[in-house]
């Protein structure tokens, strides 16, 4: 492994200071469970390793007005264990349940799965159906919000400049809505998914009132559908609807064929499970 | 490359030592301190061999900096039991739970970490909690009943 420097700034100030003057040269690494196997397999190099782990105020979970606020250095295992998490972002808990396995969920961050935009992030999906602003700060320019499908720009590429640093995650609160994640991999346990889907509905007596539906590992960066979408909203759940809204999803999507699967299957499999997730969502997913 | 000075509870003792901002947890462990219970597998966390307890949460050692473990409380299967052996060890060798051994240490480290919080989990809670960890041998219907045993008798 490539590191020369290691910073273990204690503070989110300290830390700012640091990548300002280290640019690009620096990594930013918490968890490292993305950081450390690439770093070994030098499909990353760094001169300098900046490890946030130890700043406290970024690990936290807060409930807002119609949002909750996360740290970025909250680990899965804190999202599984966190009842504002429960009740308000029920979404993402589901898909913390699909995510790696206890030994990795307890070192992994939310901030480190967002940062290193993997297609098939899990907690991608779901932050994207329900909405979500990344913060993010740099010392010489202060802070600003993206939005999550603005903060994606493709495979393991962020809108994350050297300098900046995730601070927050601001996600709208789904206690409201029906939901559902699915993660559809080869395996039960530490499977990369062939395509995840996220659906969040608000339903007023049987009808959509409103559908918010995103993809992951089905385009090089996860997606939200809006076709699917608009298709959805003042629709009923039916056969028929069910199945035009799954045929939309396979032309919405863009997938690769790579080791795990074709192009073919995981547009088939897009229908498949957005259909799952919207019946399950209906039935029980309060 | 500049090393730093680390301080960390090991076993529930003060050591001290200097590492590069590069060296790994499990290095540290098995190279300087002699703790060879840690199994270095896949090194890509896969695996779980290499399984410890930082805070008494199962952590890999193989993707963890030893430089991040400064002011941490580690614990490995060396440090588990005292005198005797922890229930979970004596569970294990009880359920023959061990083929090979390779993955043992490991599993046993996850599986101290579910008892710690869960004293009584059902065979699905456990299933799901040693996910991570593999068995080679394919051993898993001891290993699920030793821990689903180990708190029953006395």
């Amino acid at each position: 492994m490539s590191p020369v420097r290691y910073w273990a700034p204690k503070t989110k100030d300290e830390a700012l200071s640091i990548l300002k003057e280290e640019g690009p040269r620096a990594r930013v690494v918490a968890g490292g469970t993305n950081v450390i196997p690439d770093l070994r397999a030098k499909k990353l190099t760094a001169q300098s390793l900046v490890d946030i782990s130890g700043i406290d105020e970024l690990r936290c979970i807060e409930k807002g007005e119609g949002s909750v606020q996360i740290g970025p250095l909250t680990t899965i295992a804190d999202l599984l264990d966190s009842e504002i998490i429960k009740a308000e972002a029920g979404l993402l808990g589901q898909a913390c349940r699909a995510f790696a396995d206890p030994l990795v969920r307890h070192r992994a961050t939310l901030g480190g799965n967002l940062a290193n935009a993997s297609p098939a992030a899990d907690s991608a999906a779901p932050l994207l159906a329900l909405g979500t602003d990344v913060l993010i700060e740099s010392a010489p320019a202060g802070k600003r919000a993206v939005p999550l499908e603005e903060f994606f720009l493709g495979p393991n590429r962020t809108a994350l400049g050297p300098d900046e640093l995730i601070t927050g995650i601001r996600v709208h609160s789904d206690a409201h809505l029906k939901k559902r994640f699915i993660k559809f991999g080869l395996r039960k346990a530490m499977a990369i998914s062939l395509v995840s889907v996220a659906v969040a509905l608000r339903m007023e007596a049987d009808q959509v009132a409103g559908a918010t539906v995103a993809f992951g590992a089905v385009a090089p960066t996860p997606i939200r559908a809006p076709w699917v979408e608009a298709y959805l909203t003042g629709k009923r759940i039916s056969e028929e609807s069910l199945a035009e809204a799954a045929r939309i999803a396979e032309w919405e999507v863009s997938p690769i064929s790579d080791i795990r699967a074709t192009s073919e299957y995981r547009r088939h499999l897009s229908g498949v499970l957005l259909r799952r997730a919207i019946q399950s969502a209906v039935k029980e997913g309060s | 490359m500049t090393e730093r000075e680390i301080e960390i509870t090991l076993n529930g003792r003060r050591r001290k030592f200097r590492a590069k901002p590069n060296e790994l947890l499990i290095n540290v462990l098995r190279d300087r301190f002699s703790l060879t219970g840690a199994k270095y597998g896949c090194g890509l966390g896969e695996c779980g061999a290499c399984t410890v307890l930082v805070e008494g949460k199962p952590v890999l050692s193989c993707l963890t900096l030893a430089v991040s473990m400064d002011g941490h409380d580690v614990r490995t299967i060396e440090g588990l039991g005292g005198e005797k052996l922890d229930p979970l060890q004596e569970s294990f060798l009880e359920h023959g739970a061990v083929q090979c051994g390779f993955c043992t240490p490991g599993m046993i480290m996850t599986a101290r970490s579910l008892l710690d919080g869960n004293p009584s989990p059902s065979e699905e809670e456990i299933r799901e909690y040693l996910r991570g960890n593999l068995c080679r041998c394919t051993g898993y219907q001891g290993i699920i009943q030793a821990v689903k045993h180990c708190n029953e008798k006395k």
